[in-house]
């Protein structure tokens, strides 16, 4: 069987499961909903400073509650002592590590989709090419969040306060990703600065790049063994 | 063999506690000598007063606290390739004693900040912004390992968890200048420069920190080693009273 088939297979299994019990699903939309509407209470809706300071509030309720999905991508693993099964079989660790981070990946594209509209409602902003825009970062920080946060959560799944201490580990590392992604949807949204998102772009496109090639190399010492 | 493991921790922590008695003369007259250039040898600056004093101390504390987490990098690298533990508890000394430099670096570069650059916190500096980060991973580092028990995954995670956090500092420095120069900066360096009597105590400030740094970390790791040859001792003893 070929490498590009087994992530596949890799990643279709945990979506399987997945969508089967909706469970991290739903947990996550409801969550990042929910972060949408407190922000709405604490500042004045409507208001310019919250129309400025609304693509921050975007990210904030997509990172955050994207926390709960690689928990669990690790955990259950580890609860049926599937882990151990994988890392006995005759996979690379690279190709096991690149098969959790493409099913986490799709995962949260889905649940970004779905915060980008719920954003759209409660933010009031109009419908237009510039969402579009959005959608490519989030496809682009989505890669680099992933394929950290994937490691990170294979190391921390044994660990007791692993729900504490995935963001704790998590959230220093793509300080620059945050940046880039609250930026960038500030140019496309409210500025209409292109050369400045793609600027942007370029620095979530090197990030995902380095972190990819790190986490594909480092895997091999974080599980097994 | 019984004891094989503690009985090299112990000559090693032997190893390194000899090396800081021996730093200890120097390090005490470097420390005279740069209080001595800081505070008096150097002259007080005509615009900012005393008060940039603090920079020296600053600086100095910055360079080693950078210094300090190449060495949890090249530590974790080493650890990886090897498997001695002794790396390990090498990169876990140094980030505990960058930790505290950085510390340093974040307190005293407020009390500086407030009545030169009339802000405490000044997010347009890159330095100031990337050092906080800094500061943030480390801090991750240290509770990393504090969640796991002594052992072999503990030394595996955090050395895969220093790597990664070392290759990210670039970026994070790349990414705060691209957001503050994007926007106008508000604050810039006061075109400030620095007398000869100046830069000397700036240098001797700096190696006196090295060696502190250095001396510290030494310490803390016979004190690390000390810790897993106890740990091993008292396994022992168990299973010979069972």
């Amino acid at each position: 069987m070929n490498n590009l088939k087994l992530i596949w297979w890799l990643a279709l299994k945990d979506l399987k499961i997945e969508y089967r019990s909706r469970q991290a699903f739903l947990t996550t939309l409801f969550f990042a909903v929910l972060i949408l509407i407190i922000f709405n209470f604490a500042f004045d809706p409507g208001s310019n400073a919250t129309r400025e300071a609304s693509p921050g509030i975007l990210w904030v309720a997509l990172l955050f509650p994207g926390i709960i999905q690689l928990n669990r991508s690790f955990q259950s693993e580890v609860e049926e002592g599937t882990l151990q099964g994988i890392v006995l079989s005759p996979v690379d660790r690279g190709v096991f590590f690149l098969g959790k981070f493409m099913a986490n990946w799709l995962f949260l594209v889905a649940i970004d989709m779905l915060i980008l509209a719920a954003f759209v409602v409660f933010f009031n902003f109009t419908l237009s090419g510039g969402l579009l825009w959005v959608l490519l970062l989030m496809v682009l920080v989505g890669i680099g969040f992933t394929a950290v946060g994937t490691v990170f959560a294979a190391m921390v799944s044994n660990i007791r306060i692993r729900e504490v201490l995935l963001p704790i580990l998590l959230f220093p590392i793509i300080v620059p990703i945050i940046l880039a992604a609250v930026n960038g949807t500030r140019e496309v949204l409210i500025h209409n600065d292109f050369s400045t998102l793609f600027r942007w772009m370029q620095l979530l496109i090197a990030f995902d790049v380095i972190f990819l090639a790190a986490g594909f190399l480092v895997f091999d010492y974080v599980v097994g063994e | 063999m019984w004891l094989a493991n503690s009985n090299r921790a112990l000559g090693s922590a032997r190893t390194s506690v000899r090396f800081v008695a021996w730093l200890l003369v120097p390090l005490y007259l470097l420390g005279v000598l740069a209080l001595y250039t800081a505070f008096i040898y150097a002259p007080t600056e005509r615009v900012m007063g005393e008060v940039q004093r603090i920079f020296y101390f600053h600086v100095g504390a910055a360079w080693t606290a950078f210094l300090a987490f190449f060495f949890v990098f090249l530590g974790g690298v080493i650890y990886l390739m090897r498997r001695n533990v002794f790396w390990d508890y090498l990169a876990a000394a140094s980030a505990e004693v960058g930790v505290i430099f950085t510390t340093i670096v974040l307190v005293t570069g407020p009390i500086w900040a407030r009545p030169v650059w009339n802000t405490w916190w000044p997010w347009g500096d890159p330095r100031v912004t990337t050092t906080l980060v800094l500061w943030l991973i480390y801090v991750a580092y240290l509770i990393l390992r504090n969640s796991l028990g002594e052992g072999e995954k503990r030394a595996r995670f955090s050395a895969v968890f220093g790597i990664i956090g070392f290759i990210d500092v670039p970026i994070v420095w790349l990414s705060i200048r691209w957001w503050r120069t994007i926007h106008p900066v508000v604050i810039t360096k006061t075109g400030a420069s620095l007398e000869p009597e100046m830069v000397q105590a700036l240098i001797v400030s700096v190696a006196t920190f090295t060696v502190f740094y250095i001396a510290l970390m030494c310490l803390r790791l016979a004190m690390h080693l000390h810790n897993s040859a106890a740990e091993e001792m008292a396994q022992a003893v168990r299973e010979r009273s069972e």
